[in-house]
């Protein structure tokens, strides 16, 4: 079988550098307004920040001759203030427990999804539909109906199960919003990390799995030795994602912390906005270094994250 | 050969019991989801006191639509919802053209600095907000064009073009790698000069991926919040997210659970309507040709 498109592709290789030096403009004209963009709205704010975390810097639109170099400064403050460790701790737990149940349950999803079950396209498609609405609506269908004290659907659960810990458990209690934020959060992220675990597991080759059967490994051991180490890159790609989506955690916290205004949901991005862009109310001094600071940190850490990531699980066969 | 049948069939009941437990989860999680779902939009069509009462599905004094009606017209939603819509078209639009040609080019010819552009685009798409918003929002600040809303539109869509220029770039360029030489090389031995060959050909050939991509650039656009919350300065021009948190923030004091509720519906509805009709598309976009690690 000769196929022609592919000679055609054969030529196509030699000519490809004589068409490259007739396309320079076409290069120029179609690259450049891209590359415009992402110097305007990455580039260039980038840089900015990371000057800016080092100097005292009164208003967000001061120039820079008003700036003020403050060395290391803005981050020692940082440190030295309690509720931006809160805040860090925060974050860190979400990061870490929920990464915990988020990952555990898209893993057993993904398991469920490709054992060869019925229906595997519609279970699918609904466990990944909160990643798709708002996530302003959906955070209020949690605060207003699934932990409301009053006709909550936790608290109908309890009543019908007679469960009295979950009819009585007051979710929106300052003491108990970091669990109940945690929960609504973890319900919406599960979806997508399953999708990625899900694609992992349909692209190892069932030859894998029948040398297995005969040789008399069940189920729960081909699991153990067979999907999970082939799963490394897509585990990566999995914990880098969570990552990003962690360090930029904003609206779920604003949200939570509208009903009680408490330190239980106070993330980094929330500090840095109401440093920032806030009314004021508990901030003694503005500082637009600080703010810059805070965004610095919170790259770092997701650098750091990948490198060690990529250090745990160097066998890249397979990934997305 | 109805012997056969029974053992397939027999077979088959016995895989379908071993594979309860997963059904049992799976089913569980799902039936939780449309409880939510439903109960919320059972309550947009019932009252306050209803909703205390827990008789939402009761429907005692009727249907009631004009829930919708209030929070259309006299909440404003109407306005956020004609925003969002009109900045979400414009940026989906405004992203093919500005990538589209970019993710040809960069998937088709080696050039210097063309190694160095995908990198940084796979880098920005993981750069937290923090870190691009405290020098934008000065610049823009600077301007004093925030106050205008025409301006303040401006802004927004141009700040949403931005942010989701490096994804949508490497989204079409591995797209557009997946597309054969061939067409472009039979172009070129019948006369038609390189960039015509891209918008006559290439470009209609990128359908499905186009299609794909926008699909998420108009679910990225319509959710967006963090952004808007900053850059959008008056009620005239604020998207359906922040329009919506500003509402349950007054709701605490009105009261009005139901028109909450619907307005929530609301918010809701589009981006789940797309998902009905695209779930498969968007499914294969999000694990074929999604972020490379």
């Amino acid at each position: 079988m000769f196929d022609g498109a592919a000679l055609l592709h054969l030529i196509g290789i030699g000519k490809g550098v004589t068409r490259l030096k007739k396309n320079k403009t076409m290069i120029v004209v179609f690259v450049t307004p891209a590359v415009v963009m992402f110097s305007i709205i990455f580039l260039y704010p980038i840089i900015r920040t990371v000057l800016m975390s080092f100097f005292k810097i009164e208003g967000v639109t001061d120039a820079m001759s008003k700036w003020e170099f403050s060395g290391l400064a803005n981050y020692i403050k940082l440190f030295s203030t309690e509720l931006f460790r809160i805040s860090m701790w925060n974050i860190f737990r979400i990061w870490f427990f929920g990464g915990i149940i988020v990952m555990g349950l898209a893993l057993l999803f993904a398991a469920i999804l490709t054992s060869g079950i019925r229906f595997k396209n519609a279970f699918r498609a609904i466990i990944y539909m909160p990643n798709v609405v708002s996530a302003v609506a959906l955070a209020t269908m949690w605060l207003q109906y699934v932990f409301s004290p009053k006709f909550g659907l936790f608290k109908s659960i309890g009543k019908a199960l007679h469960w009295e810990w979950l009819e009585k458990f007051q979710w929106l209690d300052p003491s108990h919003l970091f669990i109940a934020l945690l929960v609504a959060y973890c319900f919406g992220m599960v979806g997508y990390h399953m999708l990625i675990f899900a694609s992992g597991i349909e692209r190892i080759g069932t030859e894998y799995y029948e040398a297995a059967t005969l040789d008399g490994a069940n189920r729960i051991q081909q699991f153990r030795y067979i999907t999970l180490p082939l799963l490394k890159g897509v585990t990566k790609t999995n914990i880098t994602m969570w990552s990003i989506s962690s360090a930029g955690f904003f609206l779920w916290s604003q949200l939570f912390s509208m009903v009680v205004s408490n330190t239980q949901t106070i993330t980094p991005v929330v500090y840095m906005y109401q440093n920032i862009f806030g009314a004021g109310n508990s901030m003694t001094e503005r500082n637009a270094g600080i703010g810059a600071a805070v965004g610095v940190l919170l790259s770092i850490c997701v650098v750091l994250i990948f490198i060690v990531c990529d250090k745990i699980f160097k066998d890249n066969d397979i990934e997305f | 050969m109805a012997k056969e049948k029974k053992v397939h069939d027999r077979v088959n009941w016995h895989k379908e019991f071993r594979l309860a437990p997963g059904y049992i989860i799976l089913s569980l999680w799902v039936l939780f989801t449309f409880v939510l779902l439903g109960w919320v939009v059972g309550a947009s069509f019932s009252t306050s006191k209803e909703i205390f009462s827990g008789a939402v599905f009761k429907f005692e004094t009727g249907i009631h639509l004009e829930n919708y009606a209030k929070a259309w017209n006299t909440s404003n939603v109407s306005v956020f919802f004609m925003n969002s819509l009109v900045y979400a078209s414009i940026s989906c639009v405004l992203l093919i053209v500005i990538c589209a040609p970019a993710a040809y080019v960069l998937s088709r010819f080696t050039f210097l600095g063309n190694k160095l552009i995908q990198n940084g685009f796979v880098a920005a798409m993981g750069v937290p907000a923090t870190m691009i918003v405290l020098p934008l929002f000065g610049l823009v600040a600077g301007w004093n064009i925030l106050n205008v809303s025409l301006a303040n539109r401006a802004v927004l869509i141009f700040l949403y073009v931005g942010i989701n220029v490096p994804y949508t770039t490497i989204f079409l360029l591995t797209f557009f790698s997946n597309l054969s030489r061939s067409f472009e090389e039979a172009a070129a031995i019948d006369g038609c000069p390189p960039m015509k060959t891209f918008w006559k050909i290439m470009l209609p050939m990128a359908q499905p991926g186009i299609i794909t991509v926008t699909i998420f650039n108009f679910i990225n656009v319509w959710n967006e919040y963090f952004m808007s919350l900053i850059f959008a300065n008056s009620d005239k021009v604020k998207s359906v997210a922040i329009g919506l948190y500003g509402m349950i923030n007054s709701m605490r004091y009105t009261g009005d659970y139901a028109g909450m509720f619907a307005a929530v519906v609301i918010v809701f509805l589009p981006t789940f309507i797309l998902y009905v009709f695209l779930s498969e598309k968007i499914i294969a976009g999000v694990t074929g040709g999604g972020v490379k690690g």
